[in-house]
C-alpha cells in the first residue's frame, strides 16, 4: 500500500488529533489578528447605537430601546455569548435602554449570566433604570407576547425576573411598545428569528436582527436581502466584529471619536486587542476564539485537498493498472 | 370513538383560529383571549408530564438494568438536585443553581456542540471528493467561504476573498434558500389545509 493509498484509509482518530491541536494551540497562545467588520454587523451596530441618548439628553428619558431574547442553551455559547456580551456592552457603554427575555427555561441563567458578566464593569448601570431582564417566559405564550407587546410592553409582559410590575419600572418611562422597542435581537441556533419577522416585524414595524451560530447563518441572507432582518451576527465571526466596533467606537476614550466612521475602523492598532491589555479577557473572547477557527478552517480546507489528491493518484493508477 | 373526538377538537379549533386571524371581530378577540387564559392555566401541567414522563422512563430503565442503565441514576439525581438548588436557593449569580449551570451545563453543552468541528473535519477528509462537476463547484465554493470567514485566509489572499465569499452567500446561497423557503411554506399550507379539511390523520398515530 502506498503512501496515498494509506491516507485514503487514515484512521478518523488522528483526523481529531490533529483538529483538537490545531483548535487548542491558538487559544493557549493567541496572536493578532486582523477582524474585518462586514456590512450586516455594521448595520446593526449603527442601528443600536442611534438610540444612545444625546450628550443633553437624559437616558431615562430616552424613547428608544433594544430588546434582547435569549433563544439557545448552554449549548451554543461559545458562538452566541460573545455576541451577548458585546451588545450588552455597547448598551451599557451608551447608555442604551436594553430589556432580556427568553421562551426558553435553559436560556434564564444565561442572560442573568450576560447581564453580570457586563455590568460589573459599569456600575452606574441600574436595573429597572438602564436595563430590565423580563425573564423566562412560558413557551406557549410566546406569540401573545410578542403581538401583546406591539400593543403595551407592560401590559404583555406584566412581570419581571426579579418580581416587579414592569409598569412600574422607570426604564419604561417614554417606552410603551415596539415603536419605541424598535430593535429586537434575536440570538439563536436556529430559525427562532423567523417569529419576530413574522409578527413583530410584518405588523408593527419593528426593526428585527439576528445573532445565530455560523452553521444557521446562510439561511438568513434572504431575509437580510428583503431588509426583514436590519442586521446579522453570523457565527464567532460576527461576534468578533462586534466586539471590535464596540472598542473603536463605543468604548473610544476620547468622545469625539464615538460615532460610526470607516476611516478610524481602518486604523490598525485596532488589531492589537489580544494584546492590549486595556481591553478585559471577556470583551475579546470572540477574537481569541477566531485564531482558533482559523487554524481549524485551514486544517480542514488541508484535510479536504490531501484527501482530493490521494483520492485522484488512486484512481489514476487504478486505471493504469487496467 | 378515539379517532374521532381528537380529529373533531382540531378541526373545530383548527377552523376557529383560521377565523381568529382574518376576521378582526370582537367576538373573535374574546375568543383567543378567553384561549391564552387557558393556556396560561395548562402550561404547568406541561412541566410535571415532563417530570413524570423522565422520572418514569429512567425509573424502568434502572428496574430493568437496560444497557447503561447508570446514567438514568446520574440523569435523575442531576434533575432533583438542579430543582432542589433553584428552590432552596433561588438562581441569581453566586448560588449553587448559577455553579452548576456555569460548571457543569455551560462546558458539557459546548463539549457536545464542539464534537461538530471534529465530525466536519473527518467527514470533509473521507467523503468531500471531487467526484463530478457538481461536486467539485461545491468543493471550491466551501473552501472559498472558509477562507473568507475567517481573519488568515483574507490575509493569505487579500480582501478580495470576502467580496467573493459575500457574492456566493447573496447571490448563489441565496437563490437556493429562497427556494427552499417558498416550498416550505407551500408545503406547510398544503399540510394545514388537509389537517384542517380531515384528510391528513398521521398525527393521530395508530393503525385503523
Amino acid at each position: 500500500m502506498n503512501l496515498f493509498e494509506r491516507l485514503q484509509k487514515l484512521d478518523r482518530r488522528w483526523i481529531f488529533l490533529v483538529v483538537a491541536v490545531a483548535i487548542i494551540l491558538p487559544l493557549i497562545f493567541p496572536f493578532n489578528s486582523k477582524t474585518y467588520t462586514t456590512d450586516p454587523t455594521e448595520k446593526l451596530y449603527r442601528l443600536i447605537d442611534s438610540y444612545a441618548p444625546g450628550p443633553h439628553e437624559k437616558a431615562i428619558e430616552k424613547d428608544k430601546a433594544v430588546l434582547m431574547v435569549f433563544t439557545h442553551d448552554a449549548s451554543t455559547m461559545p458562538e452566541l455569548f460573545p455576541m451577548e456580551v458585546a451588545i450588552l456592552r455597547h448598551c451599557f457603554e451608551r447608555k442604551i435602554k436594553v430589556f432580556t427575555m427568553t421562551f426558553i427555561p435553559s436560556a434564564a441563567p444565561i442572560m442573568d449570566y450576560a447581564i453580570n458578566t457586563v455590568k460589573e464593569e459599569f456600575p452606574e448601570i441600574k436595573s429597572g433604570e438602564h436595563y430590565v431582564n423580563f425573564g423566562y417566559k412560558i413557551g406557549a405564550l410566546a406569540l401573545p407576547i410578542v403581538l401583546g407587546m406591539g400593543e403595551d410592553i407592560a401590559e404583555a409582559v406584566d412581570i419581571d425576573a426579579e418580581g416587579r410590575k414592569v409598569s412600574s419600572l422607570p426604564i419604561m418611562k417614554n417606552v410603551k411598545n415596539y415603536n419605541e422597542m424598535n430593535l429586537i435581537m434575536d440570538f439563536s441556533g436556529s430559525s427562532a428569528g423567523g417569529m419576530w419577522i413574522t409578527y413583530a416585524r410584518s405588523k408593527y414595524g419593528a426593526n428585527v436582527g439576528v445573532g445565530v451560530t455560523a452553521v444557521m447563518a446562510a439561511d438568513e441572507y434572504p431575509y437580510l436581502q428583503t431588509g426583514q432582518i436590519t442586521g446579522m451576527l453570523a457565527g464567532l465571526k460576527g461576534a468578533a466584529e462586534y466586539e471590535k466596533l464596540v472598542d473603536v467606537f463605543a468604548s473610544n476614550p476620547d468622545p469625539a471619536k464615538r460615532e460610526f466612521s470607516r476611516e478610524l475602523l481602518k486604523d490598525p492598532k485596532w488589531d492589537d486587542a489580544i494584546t492590549n491589555q486595556n481591553i478585559q479577557y471577556k470583551f475579546k473572547q470572540a477574537r481569541i476564539g477566531m485564531n482558533a477557527q482559523s487554524v481549524a478552517h485551514i486544517m480542514i480546507i488541508v484535510f479536504i485537498l490531501i484527501g482530493n489528491i490521494g483520492y485522484f493518484i488512486t484512481k489514476y493508477k487504478q486505471k493504469q493498472q487496467g | 370513538m378515539k379517532r374521532t373526538l381528537p380529529l373533531a377538537i382540531v378541526i373545530i379549533l383548527g377552523f376557529l383560529f383560521v377565523g381568529y386571524v382574518f376576521v378582526p371581530h370582537k367576538i373573535s378577540q374574546d375568543f383567543y383571549d378567553w384561549y391564552m387564559e387557558w393556556m396560561k392555566a395548562m402550561s404547568p401541567f406541561g412541566v410535571i408530564l415532563g417530570i413524570m414522563s423522565i422520572t418514569m422512563t429512567h425509573t424502568a430503565r434502572i428496574q430493568h438494568k437496560v444497557p447503561n442503565w447508570q446514567y438514568s441514576i446520574v440523569t435523575l439525581i442531576a434533575m432533583i438536585f438542579t430543582a432542589y438548588a433553584g428552590f432552596q436557593w433561588g438562581t441569581q449569580e453566586g448560588t449553587p443553581y448559577m455553579w452548576l449551570f456555569k460548571n457543569v451545563q455551560m462546558p458539557m453543552g459546548a463539549t457536545m456542540f464542539s464534537l461538530l468541528a471534529f465530525y466536519i473535519a473527518s467527514a470533509s477528509y473521507k467523503a468531500f471528493r471531487a467526484r463530478s462537476a457538481e461536486a467539485t463547484v461545491l468543493l471550491l465554493a466551501a473552501i472559498i467561504v472558509m477562507l473568507g470567514q475567517v481573519p488568515i485566509g483574507v490575509s493569505m489572499f487579500g480582501e478580495g476573498i470576502n467580496d467573493i465569499t459575500q457574492w456566493i452567500l447573496n447571490v448563489p446561497n441565496l437563490a437556493s434558500k429562497r427556494g427552499i423557503a417558498l416550498g416550505v411554506g407551500l408545503g406547510m399550507v398544503a399540510t394545514s389545509l388537509r389537517i384542517l379539511l380531515g384528510i391528513e390523520r398521521t398525527y393521530l398515530g395508530g393503525g385503523e
